[in-house]
Formats: structure tokens, C-alpha cells, sequence
């Protein structure tokens, strides 16, 4: 098959613009599923992305295309829409000619756009415009034609205006992908060379591989070679995704599909690694992929010691499907063995963490996230600390360098004051201001990111009534005023309970913390003195009471089942603690210290 | 406040033993805080409850002894006196001379006449629901006894002979104090009784008491008042000679509730009549709780029990262990290892040191015991014993 007859494209969108929707329609117009088999956005086969409306794995799948005579292979690649994925949304790109950016009518441009439609250029692959819910009675076609136009730089009358709810337009939006996307280059001759964007892990078949292939092919019982890792495979199973995993002898220069080869151990593969004929390899790897930028640390505990080797279980296969997740043992004297794990954003914190529980019983006790900090030490070495508890004695720190992103803000202009408040409040710089319409301003900001990592998406959506959108982009480590606060419990100081945070604020801050945890900590036989230090100084305590009185007055025969249960019921109550001394401190208390509202 | 060293004479004598407990679910009126199962008296007729009471102790004839009898309610004495004796009767002509047999008592509900009466059918203990020595506190709980009835109680019942006398009584009453408290112990002490059980006010589920609390029309006790007339009880009653056995449980040395001991001890008993809990061969059971259907039930020859539950190995030790420590003498190591099978110290290791560490528990002579200082908040302790 020529390549000349191959498409392969993503949608780019905001979340909740219509991503899965359009992609769902797609299907259903090129009879790869009826309406009913759609079960709502098909290519989210996670249960937590379709809880969560968003996608989170880039997945793909193969269609068929009538247009001018010619059957068209059309390869879908889809692609997560929140600020914490850019990293996958660029490795499906990668893989791609061109994409969708797909903006709902209604909204407008919104910060995941303008980020999105970045990635795209910068990894060369063609944009259409798609403008989505026209159908709706306060879509605003023209306008968002406009902002798009001013500010992603695609001719307004070039865009497409689709409902993908209803499929309209998107009949003639799949004849512009066929006709105004390039195919992939015709490199069949060339040796083989097929680029892993992304796997997953099944149970039963060992590691599934989703691959591009950019030169050569690919064949059942060939023997392969992982560029990156120099490993060696037999291919059993070859195929694309019809949603359904299809197989087929072959894979040519240009398509899309998945390698299943006997991996079985989970480290055998690295996402953005090269597959190449073992007898006759190509002579270099596809350019791969930075790896992802880690913005978030936060550590895990197993509730119950015994269960730690069951969470590295858990992490590793967690860590297969998620090459952005990365997690290292740590081993604190508090809180016992551990990992300390890496992320992208909160919310993708949010979401292993989900899975986590979700798919192993196992109770995890997690410490408060925080970002990565740069120390100069006064010898001269340069650190990277991803959490508090490792930051060096003041006496042997230079420097302590926070990260700075740049971040936009796209609202409504009725809300310019309240974000300009609390900007202000976190410690953003602005940049520059840019009118994309009338009422709609996009807001450039230099903010630290640990200002703006943990709430301050959601107290933006408070403040502008949930109109206004962000993204951020990590531009580099600066020098900070910043101290560490640490929080001693009975006396006995938590490393995990320690913040790093501007020394402008400490003081405010160390007190809330230790109001958010009197309320976390519940009573114990004992009174527990709280106290926050501040470079070695106590600058507040607080005290939780003691239980005084905890005991049942009557219990005879008939009582003994009953009070049992309530007995045990009590004790569950004490589970997802940590014993810090002879203190249990609940999994809400190590997250209330982030809390730094009134 | 010193942990004092317990030892205790009574308790490690318990040797193989079996109790009978009788459930007379009948009162003259409800009480607003009693969660017990119970009905008013007017709507039964008396003796076909205690016809189907004693045909079900006859299910139990191939037993040879019980080592103490309980009746109980409810409110045994609101029976009418012939009804109250055939059971007696019935009882004692199957297994004559227990080592104790008590009966409870509303001291409304008694005269001298009837305490003669169960003394020579064979009673040897009167428990009597004193509750509190503060008439607006009777009132408060829904009482229909006076003040003056509980002395003529102790009076009449000391002069039909009997040399075992317990009084029941009740703080952490709302609107009572630490001063209204320790007159009502202190009325308990003069009248020379010889058994003294003090318990905290419960709030049980499903009571009106408990509903009013919930719609803030009844304020309990705070906390740490509550603590003071715990604290204070301990203290009066050992002045006065009592010795604190368990959590709520006072005697005179000699005069421990053997019947009682026995559960603490969870050791076998038989429970009889509607919502009887019985432990017996392994089974913890519960009959029916609704007398109606509890009579039906025994009159057409079918089983009354409504609950069953057979706990394992594990779950045994966690009860003996949660029921032992709620005795001062606490969990006798070798006796729980004979019963149960487990290593106390090795089962429970971990709560163990940590609550020794905090001074809650205490491991000597052969024994684990909570301190004084763990008995006020002593669920928070328990807890940790009540699984593994």
C-alpha cells in the first residue's frame, strides 16, 4: 500500500471541548462503529478518564475512508486535554501529518488551545481549525473564528464549523484530512524504523506496544530490535485498533498499530524507543522523546508496612502505563519505606493516586506534593530536592532556587480584577496582556510554580465564576527568599509535614498549618503539643486535648457481638494512619498543611 | 493519679463454670434512656410468658450445674409474686444450690413479704435499680421510684435475711453535678450495701433519651465532668471499703458478682427468654426480642433463637481479651493461653508496647491489666484488642 493513501492525525482541544465526541463521530462516519457500540467516547478505556471526562492514555485506531474513488487508511491518534499532559500530547503528535484543533463555539479559545496548537507547530504537523457545537444557541462561531485567527494564526474562513454531537460537518472535515493533511513520506525501502509512542501492560499478552511506523516494515515473526534498550524480540502479533485489537501479517511505512513480542519485563521498553529488523538495523533511532518534565513529588507510604513490596508492584505497572510517572524508594525515619514519586501536574498526582487505589487494594499514606527546588551548596555543588526533608542546614546553603513557569490566563474581561488579585497574592509577574476579542484578554505571567501548582486553578475558576482557563510551561530555576517550616508533633519533628515556602508569607503560613492539623489529628489518650519552628525557632504551638472519657459502662452477655463491632469499627477508624512516635496521624493531615485559606 | 497494683482473690478462681441468665422483658413503664428490650407489663399475660420460659429452660436439662443464676430485665419484680416464684421454683428444682443467685429489683416494686418469699425459694443476692439519690435525677430519667423506696428496698430485703445487697446507680446524668453525684454515692455507701455498680449514662441508639439529645433538647454531660464523677467514684467507694473489680463494678471483698465475673471471663452461659444472649458451645446466640413472637415460637416447638454466631479461634481471643481487661486483675496470661490457645503477649504484641509505653497497660505477675489511668478512656485502649 502506498503511503500516499495514509492519514494519520490527532484532535487537539481544551478539555471538554469535544474531543471524544468528534472522535467517536469519526468513527460512526467511517462505519467503524454504530452509534450504540460507541458507549460515549470509545477511546477512553480507562474507567477513570470517563468518570473524569478527560483522556489520559494516547490510544489509536485504524479506519477506512471512501473520498474521490480512493479508499483512504485513516490513523487516529488521540490525545489528553489538560495542562499536566502536554508531554503526551506531544509524543502522539510526533507520530502524526497533522491534527484537529478542535475549539467549542461556545468558549472560545482557552489556555489548553493556544498550548495545544503550540506543541503542534513545534513538532511540524498541519493544523485544520475546527470550530465545534455550532448547533448550540449561544455558540459564537464568528467570534472564536476571529480569536483563533489572532491567535493561532489559521485563517478564519479556512476553519471548519462542526457539531460533533450531531455530525454535522464532519463528513466534509474528514475530506480536508485526506485532502489538505500531507501523507506520511514514502520511506518502504528504508530500513525498518517504527517509533513506540506509547504501551500498555495486559495481564495475559506481556507489554502491547502502539507503534508509527516511519520506515522499512513490520512482519509477524520478524525479529526486532529495541533501539534504545538493545533488546531483542520475536514478533508474535501484529495489528491495528478497529477499536478492537485487529491483527494482521504486516505493517507498512506509514501506518499505525501494535507490537505484541513476547516483552514481558516491564523495563524491556522505553516509550519513544526505536524498533528496527534485528539483521538489518536502521542506522540511528527516530528522534525520541525528551523525557517528561516532572513538576509535582509527592511520597507514599503503605499504611501497613508489610504492604510495601505490593506497591512496588503497583507502582511498576503503573509506571508502564504512564512513562510520566516515576517513583524512587525512599526511607524515612518517621513514615518507614516508601517511594518517593514523581508527576506531571496535581492532577495527574490525582489520577495514579485514584488508580492506585483503585486497581490494588492496597492503603497508602501520602505526603503533601511539592515542586523541585535547585540548592547551590556553600561547597559549590548544585542539588535538585524534591522534598523538603532533604533540603541541606541553612549553614550549608548558597543559594535555594525555586521553578518559574510562564503562565497564560485566558478570561473574560469582567474578571480581570479578581485574577490580577490573586496573582498578585501568589507572587506572578505580569508579562503582557492580549486582547483575543472584545471581552476575552489572555493574561502572561511569570509565577513560581509553587504558587500556582496546588489550588490555584481552582480559586481562578472561583474568581471568574469558572470562565477563565490556564496553562503553564516551566521556563527555569530563579533564587528565592524561601524558608523551611517544619512541624514538630509531641515534640518529635515530621519531615513529612515540612514546607518550603516565601519567607514574606512563613510566618502566616506556619500558623494555619497548625490549625489545619489540630483539626486532622484526632484526639489520642494523650495530650500532643503541636509547635512550628521556623530556622530553628518555635514561633507558635497549639495543643490537641487528650480524650477524657472513652469507655463503655455496661457490658454483659448479651452485649459482647455487638459491642465487638463497635469496637472494631473504632479501630478501622485509626487505619490509613502513620504511628509517628506514639502519635497516628491520618492521610488528611499530611495534605491539610498545603491548605492556606482563611 | 497513681496506678496503683491490683491483685484480686475472686477472679482466677473461676474454674469450669456455666451461668443462666433469665430475661424478664416486662416493666411497669419504660425508661427514656433503657435500650434493654422490655414491654410494658399491661399488654402481656404474665404467666404464659413464664410457661414459655420454663419450657425453654427445659432444653437445657442434660446440664447438670449452673454455678450462678441472674435474673434480669426489664424488671424481674414487677412479675406477679406467684409467676416470680414458679420460675424461682422451676429453677432451683433443676439445679438446687447455686453458688449465687441473684434477682434484680425496682425498689417500687417490692415489700417485705416478697423478699422472704425469694429468700426461701432460694435467692441469695438483690440487685436493686437504685439509678441516683437525687429525686429531680429520678425524674429526669423517666423513674417511677422514690429516694425513700430505695432505702426501705435495702432495709426490707437486710431484713428478709439477705447478706448480699447490690445497688444499681447512674451519673453523667444531664443537669446533674460533681456535688449531686457524690451525694447519691455517698446515700449508696450509708446504706451498707454490699455491692455497688456505677455506670456512666449511655446514650443507646434508638431511645428517646437519645432522641432528644440529637434534637438538642437534652444537653449531655461534658467530657470532662463526666471524668471527675468517674474518677471521684473510684476513689469514694474505695475509701469506703468497696474494691473496683471492673470498669463500672464495685464490691465489699467477697461480694464480686460471680455471674458477672463469669462473662468477663468469657467463660459458657445459658440466656433464657426474649432477647436472652446465650455463649454456649461455641455459639453466641440471641433470642427473638419480641415476647409475642418468642411465646408462638416456643408453644409451636421451634427455635427462639433469632441470632447465631460461631466466632473463631482468633476472634474468641479478642473477645476474652476485650472482656478480661475490662477487670482491674485484668487478663491472666496463663488462663488466657489455657482457654484460648494464644500468647496474649505475642497476639497483641503491638498494642501491648505501645500502651505500655503510655503507661495504659501494665504486664506483671503473670498478668496484663489496664492502669487507673487507661479506665476512664479504656474503649480507645480495647480497641486495639478487638481485631488482630
Amino acid at each position: 500500500m502506498s503511503t500516499e493513501l495514509i492519514r494519520n492525525f490527532s484532535i487537539i482541544a481544551h478539555i471538554d471541548h469535544g474531543k471524544s465526541t468528534l472522535a467517536d463521530r469519526i468513527m460512526e462516519v467511517t462505519g467503524l462503529v454504530s452509534n450504540r457500540e460507541a458507549k460515549a467516547q470509545l477511546l477512553d478505556d480507562m474507567d477513570i478518564e470517563r468518570e473524569r471526562g478527560i483522556t489520559i492514555k494516547a490510544s489509536a485506531v485504524t479506519m477506512n475512508y471512501e473520498h474521490a474513488g480512493k479508499t483512504y487508511m485513516l490513523n487516529l491518534i488521540d490525545t489528553p486535554g489538560h495542562v499536566d499532559f502536554h508531554y503526551e500530547v506531544s509524543r502522539a503528535l510526533t507520530a502524526c501529518e497533522g491534527a484537529l484543533l478542535v475549539v467549542d463555539a461556545t468558549q472560545g479559545v482557552q489556555a489548553q488551545t493556544v498550548a495545544n496548537a503550540y506543541l503542534a507547530t513545534e513538532s511540524g504537523a498541519e493544523l485544520i481549525g475546527v470550530i465545534n457545537k455550532v448547533d448550540l444557541p449561544s455558540a459564537q462561531p464568528e467570534i472564536t473564528a476571529e480569536e483563533i485567527e489572532h491567535v493561532l494564526g489559521i485563517k478564519k474562513q479556512d476553519c471548519f464549523r462542526i457539531s460533533a454531537k450531531t455530525g454535522m460537518g464532519v463528513r466534509e472535515l474528514l475530506d480536508a484530512v485526506v485532502t489538505l493533511l500531507p501523507p506520511p513520506p514514502d520511506d518502504g525501502d528504508k530500513p525498518t524504523a517504527a517509533l513506540v509512542f506509547d504501551c500498555i501492560c495486559d495481564d495475559y499478552r506481556g507489554v502491547i506496544c502502539y507503534v508509527r511506523v516511519f520506515a522499512g516494515s513490520l512482519s509477524v515473526k520478524q525479529k526486532i530490535r529495541f533501539m534504545g534498550v538493545a533488546r531483542t524480540h520475536l514478533i508474535t502479533e501484529l495489528g491495528k485498533f478497529t477499536p478492537k485489537m485487529s491483527p494482521v501479517d504486516r505493517l507498512s511505512a506509514g501506518e499505525v498499530g501494535y507490537v505484541i513480542a513476547n516483552v514481558r519485563q516491564l523495563s524491556d521498553v522505553t516509550i519513544g524507543d526505536t524498533i528496527t529488523d534485528d539483521s538489518k538495523p536502521a542506522e540511528k533511532p527516530l528522534p525520541g522523546y525528551v523525557p517528561p518534565m516532572q513538576m509535582v513529588f509527592s511520597d507514599f507510604y503503605p499504611g501497613n508496612n508489610t504492604d510495601y513490596p505490593n506497591l512496588r508492584l503497583a507502582f511498576e505497572k503503573l509506571a508502564l502505563n504512564d512513562a510520566s510517572f516515576s517513583f524512587i524508594p525512599q526511607n524515612s525515619p518517621a513514615l518507614g519505606f516508601g517511594f518517593r514519586c514523581g508527576f506531571l501536574g496535581l492532577l495527574h498526582m490525582e489520577i495514579v493516586q485514584e488508580r492506585l487505589e483503585r486497581e490494588n487494594n492496597i492503603d497508602v499514606v501520602q505526603t503533601a506534593p511539592t515542586v523541585s527546588y535547585e540548592v547551590l551548596t556553600t561547597d559549590g555543588r548544585t542539588l535538585k530536592i524534591d522534598s523538603p526533608a532533604d533540603l541541606p542546614d541553612v549553614t550549608q546553603i548558597e543559594e535555594l532556587r525555586e521553578p518559574f513557569v510562564r503562565l497564560e490566563v485566558i478570561t473574560g474581561t469582567d474578571s480581570i480584577g479578581g485574577i490580577m488579585k490573586l496573582a498578585e497574592s501568589r507572587r506572578c509577574k505580569l508579562l503582557k496582556t492580549d486582547y483575543l476579542s472584545q471581552n476575552r484578554v489572555i493574561l502572561e505571567y511569570k509565577a513560581p510554580l509553587a504558587e500556582i501548582v496546588y489550588d490555584f486553578y481552582d480559586l481562578l475558576k472561583g474568581v471568574s465564576h469558572g470562565y477563565a482557563t490556564m496553562d503553564y510551561e516551566f521556563t527555569g530555576f530563579e533564587v528565592g527568599d524561601l524558608v523551611k517550616i517544619n512541624i514538630l508533633v509531641n515534640k518529635i519533628q515530621v519531615d513529612a509535614l515540612s514546607l518550603i515556602v516565601h519567607r514574606s508569607v512563613a510566618e502566616n503560613r506556619g500558623r494555619k498549618m497548625l490549625v489545619r492539623l489540630r483539626k486532622a489529628i484526632p484526639r489520642h489518650q494523650f495530650e500532643i503539643p503541636l509547635q512550628v519552628a521556623i530556622g530553628g525557632k518555635i514561633i507558635a504551638r497549639e495543643s490537641i486535648k487528650p480524650f477524657r472519657k472513652d469507655v463503655t459502662a455496661k457490658l454483659y452477655g448479651g452485649d459482647v457481638t455487638r459491642k465487638m463491632k463497635v469496637l472494631k469499627r473504632q479501630r478501622e477508624g485509626k487505619k490509613r494512619m502513620k504511628n509517628i512516635g506514639s502519635v497516628q496521624i491520618p492521610q488528611e493531615a499530611f495534605m491539610s498543611i498545603l491548605d492556606s485559606s482563611d | 493519679m497513681g496506678n496503683q497494683k491490683f491483685d484480686c482473690e475472686s477472679c482466677p478462681s473461676i474454674k469450669r463454670t456455666a451461668g443462666l441468665y433469665v430475661h424478664i422483658p416486662f416493666c411497669e413503664a419504660k425508661c427514656r434512656y433503657c435500650g434493654f428490650y422490655s414491654e410494658p407489663i399491661k399488654n402481656h399475660a404474665p404467666q404464659r410468658l413464664v410457661s414459655a420460659i420454663i419450657r425453654e429452660l427445659g432444653q437445657y436439662d442434660h446440664i447438670e450445674t449452673f454455678q450462678t443464676v441472674y435474673i434480669g430485665g426489664g424488671s424481674p419484680s414487677c412479675l406477679p409474686a406467684e409467676q416470680l416464684l414458679r420460675l424461682i421454683r422451676e429453677i432451683t428444682s433443676h439445679w438446687p444450690k447455686p453458688e449465687e443467685f441473684t434477682i434484680e429489683v425496682n425498689p417500687g416494686q417490692v415489700n417485705k413479704g416478697i423478699f422472704s418469699q425469694l429468700r426461701t425459694a432460694g435467692v441469695t443476692r438483690i440487685s436493686i435499680g437504685a439509678q441516683s439519690f437525687n429525686p429531680d435525677e429520678l425524674t429526669f430519667l423517666g423513674r417511677r421510684h422514690s429516694v425513700g423506696d430505695t432505702g426501705r428496698a435495702v432495709e426490707m430485703a437486710r431484713q428478709a435475711g439477705f447478706e448480699n445487697i447490690g445497688l444499681d446507680l447512674i451519673f453523667a446524668i444531664p443537669h446533674s453535678t460533681l456535688s449531686s453525684w457524690k451525694y447519691s454515692l455517698c446515700s449508696a455507701i450509708d446504706l451498707g450495701v454490699q455491692h455497688i455498680s456505677a455506670y456512666a449514662l449511655t446514650y443507646e441508639e434508638g431511645t428517646p433519651l437519645q432522641k432528644s439529645v440529637e434534637a438538642g433538647e437534652v444537653a449531655p454531660v461534658d467530657e470532662e465532668t463526666d471524668r471527675q464523677m468517674y474518677e471521684t467514684t473510684i476513689d469514694e467507694l474505695e475509701k469506703a471499703g468497696f474494691k473496683q473489680y471492673e470498669i463500672s463494678n464495685f464490691a465489699k471483698p467477697g461480694f464480686e458478682c460471680k455471674h458477672n465475673l463469669n462473662y468477663w471471663a468469657n467463660k459458657p452461659y445459658i440466656g433464657v427468654g426474649p432477647a436472652a444472649g446465650a455463649y454456649w458451645n461455641g455459639k453466641r446466640t440471641l433470642n427473638i426480642s419480641d415476647i409475642k413472637k418468642y411465646i408462638e415460637a416456643i408453644e409451636q416447638g421451634k427455635t427462639v433463637i433469632a441470632e447465631s454466631e460461631t466466632p473463631d479461634n482468633t476472634q474468641i481471643a479478642c473477645e476474652t481479651a476485650v472482656l478480661n481487661l475490662r477487670r482491674r486483675c485484668g487478663i491472666i496470661l496463663d488462663e488466657f493461653e489455657k482457654q484460648t490457645g494464644f500468647d496474649a503477649m505475642k497476639l497483641f504484641a503491638e498494642p501491648i508496647g505501645r500502651y505500655q509505653n503510655l503507661g495504659l497497660i501494665e504486664a506483671t505477675d503473670g498478668r496484663l491489666f489496664l492502669t487507673r489511668d487507661a479506665l476512664p478512656i479504656a474503649d480507645s485502649v480495647l480497641c486495639d484488642f478487638s481485631t488482630t
